[in-house]
């Protein structure tokens, strides 16, 4: 058609030639299409701007101010640990949450789920309204149908079971508790996706009572942990590393700090900051604690039954451990991650020995942030395998996907013996799609709720947003079905606010602390609101020994001997158990130690590849029992060579929808893999055996696939170093992170400095005078874990868009803040340093010299600015930045996703394609801080201005402040003898410096490898 | 067309354009793209500042309270205007007529309302008490005439603090029906302002106007 009407005008088709025609124009096209240019400027002056309409609310709410930010205290719903959170609203709509300096636990640091829960708040595919039989349906219809099955579950043969993953919430427990009093033949049943269950059982046996102790990594100096990775996933991470951290800075005459030996297979998080670290394989876990037991009974003077089997350890290596326990006794701690319950029992006696309760460990105020039970929940599946069970509420967990039969427990709901299912959820997940009653559950930031993770300290969690869809918390629906009938004006979030208040009038209120006596309840509440946390007075436990005839130690797993390989399946810290899988903040969140995004892996040792002729990227097919899944390897240095790791959490129904993440240009390739989701589910390869579950199996069989999936991994994008063949003379050796150990730091307090020629006077004069303010970081590498929240905090703050895999793959991602990695090899194990990296503002910028279009510059108070709006985008200034932290936007990063873009910080530039980015040392909260102070009249105070990466961090770590005030904090640090600036040879005179890494362990390492 | 209407039709664009830039140059009425000085759009209520500003003499901080506090002035709240226009419902000559009409009548006076407040009772969904139903209540949809591009972030708080009135960048509002942007609010000008505060102070205090590009830009 086209072809036929330009010959009838008789001109040629336009051939490819014609089309290369237009793009190099002669003189005369050249003037002629410059005229039509100048034409339309001069039509586009006097075009007016698009009208834009802005609107006022009608009612005026008192005390909102549009632009100005409001905070409410709540509770992260993130995982059970529970921490103190502060939403900050702007316009009646969360947009970042903050941890609350007042909470006993997480005292001000959030992690990184915790800090993307905000995104999932705006999930434009979490569930908006019930559906009962495909239907969607009112909630009235839904509770008349579980009221009615509630009141039939009378017999013991057609029971009810309301099955969810821990609630430490007092008010929702009570409310379990008044709706199981109401139907005879109902019961509770809490599971955890990632199970402590043995730890509870083993306190059972040992102290009579099924709990999970509070550690107290705050008090303990000798901390030994077997496979527990207390800083990255275990049970409560933010309260440990904010407990942990206390005792890490070498402080004293002579420097004290506490000394952390990890016992582990894979590489966790926890193990890459030990000061030693044996690699074991995960059977061996439980010859080690008989070991450890055995060399103790002989310091104590105590007598255990039996002979533990062999550790595959040195024998004077487990006796100079248990020598150090003992010799801290009072202060020291084992704790251990294994589901087995005879070496959790041999770790209570441990601990006991060590007189660790009520020191390191309590047993009153106990731990409820895993209260899961692996043999109710093995009880429960047993039933309705029989058909003994009438209705199941599934709330919170995702039994299909989490529990290793997940495909045939489906099918068991979905046949004619199964029960109702009512599921109670936020996303249309694999539980959902096995249950006939899809309910959509309400986020925790619409909720009234409360939450006591340990006991005696409790917090409130209140809505800061009217609710996206007709969604209900479980609370809210135990009291809608705890009804006879709905009534017609039930309000679900006035009933839960009406049944959280009255709990805290009647339970908390009289057991409130000392200092709080004088108020009455309703300032009391009140007051409670407003911090957000609150302690009980607390009573304290009797000390009650532990029998030794307890341990058996002959009981104890034994190392099986054979090559084979065991398998272990961990979560990561960004994506856990699997429930934050729709969040791409989270997807996209460089592992703190493999550095790869959307993905998970088969993790290898060095030589196991190597045996296996496997390399990274080739896939690998594991098979255990009947279960087998294909995986590309990763080769993850310090792990044992007996040991394939995988990631749970992967393989999630519903990251198909990341398919199209990232831009969508003509070499795109999708985020997924080919099962058309993000990573592979390991959950078949779990074994639920003997009531408990377990993360580790002996008996796998891995070979090679065929094949390779290339992972997207960061470590090596954006590398301080230079090729050796490329280095200029002299500047080969980049030492970039420092250590030392704390012998080395005893004797000398600038041991592990780097030194090299220094450079005198400048090449031109000073020209910045620093009158004001002068704003500098410093981050103390001895504290930070790597845990990555900082990563998130940034991102959420400072509306970083999410690239997709593809998009890393080639070294776009667009993170403002990258945490390197550097291994460490010595004989005290492989662990590593993480060094967070982000732009140094430097005094001598490199960046700044070279942009073109000073889109870059230096500000009065020692900011190095980028000025978007500028920016034509040359990528001079990302060329010359030895640090390499600025990222540039290859593409307009579209959000499609609108509901999403309501957590975008409005305070911040949303940046457009061709433009380059990087941090700002968070220049809005300086501004905001600074004009506060100003208009109260008070000079600003060291610490007041706190950046979004500062404000996360569990550890502490990071200190930002005025380097020209002598008193601040970051002044003081600077002048700290651990202190040090990387890549100073380059006289950049960075703003942003680190405190020097100090191990507790004798052995000097070699330079530490960024592999 | 044949080549020589092409050349003929493009050489005519230019020199148009460059006449028409000339002429609108000298007349002050070109300006660079996306500087809407001048510009005063009709809105959805003729609300008139020099009534409420200039003759009542209202303070500007009684509507625009945010401009103390937060970075936005804020357009107020509908019920703000129901303060006084839950009495005030129209001219107050026209009221004063009807009541004296009404007394001599001997009724009760009908209620007077002015075609503009009428709009503004509407959008409020008010009843005969004059109360707004929050139900019903929808915002009102007013033309933005002061709007700066994305990647500015002027402070509101800032400025009143340091005293700079209200007039110095939006003009005398008080003297007009209709809101009119009266500075070009480019970025030289602000920032000639800065320099001179800088040097000169504002209103005869010091002050500190940073002219970092980070001040308004991040």
């Amino acid at each position: 058609m086209e072809e036929s009407k330009s010959r009838k005008a008789g001109r040629p088709v336009p051939s490819e030639a014609a089309v290369e025609g237009l793009v190099s124009l002669d003189r005369r096209r050249f003037l002629e299409a410059s005229g039509f240019a100048l034409f339309l400027s001069a039509l586009g002056g006097c075009s007016r701007a698009p009208t834009r309409t802005v609107l006022s609310s009608p009612s005026g709410d008192e005390g909102a101010v549009a632009g100005l930010a409001r905070y409410y205290a709540s509770t992260c719903g993130g995982c059970p640990a529970g921490c103190g959170v502060l939403v900050k609203t702007r316009d009646g709509r969360p947009i970042k949450l903050e941890g609350n300096p007042d909470h006993a636990l997480s005292q001000g640091g959030l992690c990184a789920v915790g800090q993307a829960e905000v995104l999932g708040l705006y999930d434009s595919q979490r569930l908006r309204k019930p559906v009962l039989d495909g239907q969607a349906v009112d909630w009235t219809r839904i509770d008349e149908r579980v009221r009615r099955e509630l009141a039939a579950a009378k017999s013991a043969n057609r029971s009810a079971v309301l099955l969810t993953g821990t609630i430490h919430s007092p008010t929702t427990r009570a409310a379990i508790a008044a709706l199981l009093a109401r139907a005879p033949n109902a019961r509770h049943v809490m599971y955890d996706p990632l199970s402590a269950s043995a730890i509870a059982v083993s306190h059972e046996v040992t102290h009579g009572a099924r709990t999970i102790p509070r550690y107290r990594f705050d008090r303990a100096e000798m901390i030994v942990s077997l496979g527990a990775d207390f800083l990255g996933t275990w049970i409560s991470p933010v309260e440990y590393t904010a407990g942990y951290r206390t005792r890490r800075i070498p402080a004293g005459n002579p420097p004290q700090m506490s000394c952390h030996v990890q016992i582990e297979s894979r590489m966790s998080l926890t193990g890459s900051k030990a000061d030693e670290r044996w690699a074991v394989a995960p059977e061996a876990l439980g010859g080690i604690v008989g070991s450890l037991a055995a060399a103790l009974t002989e310091l104590a003077g105590r007598k255990l039954d039996g002979r533990p089997a062999a550790a595959p350890v040195d024998d004077a290596k487990v006796k100079g451990l248990a020598e150090r326990l003992w010799h801290a006794r009072g202060k020291s701690l084992v704790v251990c991650d294994t589901q087995d319950v005879p070496t959790q029992v041999a770790c209570n006696w441990i601990n006991d020995v060590l007189e660790g309760y009520g020191q390191t460990l309590e047993i009153a105020p106990d731990s409820r942030q895993r209260s899961g039970d692996d043999a109710a929940l093995a009880d429960v599946l047993d039933q309705i395998d029989k058909g003994m069970i009438g209705v199941l509420v599934i709330a919170g967990v995702n039994p299909v996907y989490d529990l290793p039969n997940g495909q045939k427990l489906a099918e068991r709901l979905r046949s004619d013996k199964a029960p109702l299912v009512v599921r109670l959820g936020t996303h249309a997940d694999e539980t959902a799609a096995a249950a006939q009653c899809v309910c959509p559950e309400s986020h925790w930031l619409e909720s009234w709720g409360d939450a006591e993770p340990v006991a005696g300290v409790l917090s409130l969690c209140q809505p800061t947003i009217p609710r996206l869809g007709s969604s209900r918390s479980l609370l809210e629906c135990l009291l809608a079905w705890s009804h006879p009938t709905t009534p017609a004006d039930f309000d679900p979030a006035a009933a839960a606010y009406h049944a959280v208040r009255e709990h805290w009038r009647k339970e908390v209120f009289p057991r409130r602390p000392q200092e709080k006596m004088k108020l009455d309840a309703l300032a009391f509440w009140e007051e409670s609101l407003r911090v957000g946390a609150g302690a009980l007075r607390a009573t304290a436990a009797e000390r009650k020994p532990v029998d030794d005839k307890l341990v058996q130690l002959a009981k104890l797993p034994a190392a099986a001997e054979s090559d084979s390989l065991s398998l272990v399946l961990y979560p990561k810290v960004g994506l856990l158990d699997g429930r934050p899988a729709d969040n791409p903040w989270l997807q996209e969140l460089p592992d703190p130690v493999t550095k790869a995004v959307w993905d998970n892996y088969a993790c290898l040792s060095p030589d196991t590849a190597q045996r296996l002729g496997v390399r990274q990227d080739d896939l690998v097919r594991i098979t255990a029992g009947e279960a087998s899944i294909e995986l590309p390897v990763l080769i993850q240095p310090g792990q044992h060579d007996r040991v394939v790791a995988v990631a749970l959490g992967y393989g999630r129904i519903g990251t198909d929808r990341f398919a199209q993440v990232g831009p969508q240009w003509i070499e795109a390739r999708p985020s997924v893999g080919p099962n058309g989701l993000v990573g592979v589910d390991a959950a078949p390869l779990l074994r639920l055996e003997n009531g408990l579950r377990h993360y580790a199996r002996a008996d796998v069989r891995i070979e090679a696939a065929g094949g390779s999936r290339r992972l997207a991994t960061t470590q090596q994008h954006h590398s301080l170093s230079v090729p050796e063949h490329l280095a200029t003379p002299g500047t080969e050796h980049r030492p970039i992170v420092q250590q030392t150990t704390l012998t080395a730091y005893r004797h000398d307090s600038h041991a592990g400095a780097e030194h090299h020629h220094e450079f005198e006077g400048q090449l031109w004069p000073d020209d910045h005078p620093y009158t004001g303010h002068r704003w500098a970081m410093v981050i103390d590498l001895n504290q930070c874990t790597g845990c990555s929240a900082c990563v998130i905090a940034c991102q959420a703050e400072n509306n970083v868009p999410v690239v997709g895999r593809d998009e890393v793959l080639r070294s776009r991602e667009m993170h403002w803040m990258r945490i390197d990695r550097y291994f460490d090899e010595s004989r005290a194990g492989v662990t590593a340093l993480h060094q967070p990296m982000m732009c140094q503002h430097c005094a001598n910028a490199p960046c700044e010299n070279v942009c073109p279009v000073l889109a870059t510059v230096h500000s009065a108070e020692g900011l190095n600015q980028q000025v978007y709006n500028r920016c034509v985008g040359t990528r001079y200034c990302a060329n010359n930045c030895p640090y390499k932290v600025r990222r540039f936007n290859w593409f307009e990063y579209s959000r499609r996703e609108q509901l999403e873009n309501a957590a975008l910080n409005p305070d911040i530039t949303v940046r457009s394609r061709g433009v380059m980015e990087k941090c700002s040392f968070c220049v809005q909260r300086i501004q905001s801080t600074t004009l506060a102070a100003r208009q109260r009249g008070e000079t600003l105070a060291d610490g007041a201005v706190k950046t979004a990466c500062q404000q996360s961090c569990p550890a502490g770590a990071i200190l930002f402040g005025d380097l020209n005030d002598s008193k601040s904090a970051v002044a003081k640090a600077v002048a700290a003898d651990r202190h040090f600036q990387v890549l100073s040879e380059l006289n950049v005179r960075p703003s942003v410096s680190y405190l020097r890494v100090v191990r507790n362990c004798e052995e000097p390492s070699q330079e530490p490898r960024h592999v | 067309m044949n080549r020589l209407t092409v050349t003929m039709l493009l050489v005519a664009c230019l020199g148009g354009s460059l006449l028409i830039l000339t002429a609108m140059a000298l007349a002050g009425v070109w300006h660079l793209p996306g500087n809407n000085q001048g510009y005063e759009p009709v809105q959805p209520i003729a609300f008139s500042h020099h009534l409420h500003a200039g003759e009542m003499g209202i303070q500007c901080l009684y509507c625009h309270h945010g401009a103390e506090v937060s970075r936005n002035a804020g357009i107020p709240a509908a019920e703000t205007c129901l303060n006084c226009h839950r009495f005030v419902t129209g001219r107050l000559a026209l009221m004063r007529k009807e009541d004296e009409v009404a007394q001599k009548e001997k009724r009760k006076p009908e209620p007077v309302v002015s075609a503009e407040l009428k709009k503004l009772y509407d959008a409020l969904a008010v009843d005969d008490k004059m109360s707004p139903d929050p139900q019903r209540a929808k915002p009102i949809e007013w033309v933005r005439v002061h709007d700066l591009p994305d990647f500015v972030f002027f402070d509101h708080h800032a400025h009143v603090q340091a005293g700079v009135t209200c007039q110095q960048c939006h003009g005398s509002v008080e003297t007009m029906e209709r809101v009119r942007q009266e500075s070009s609010l480019s970025m030289g000008w602000c920032v000639n302002c800065h320099r001179e505060a800088n040097q000169k102070g504002v209103n005869g205090k010091r002050v500190r106007a940073s002219t970092d590009c980070a001040t308004c830009h991040f």
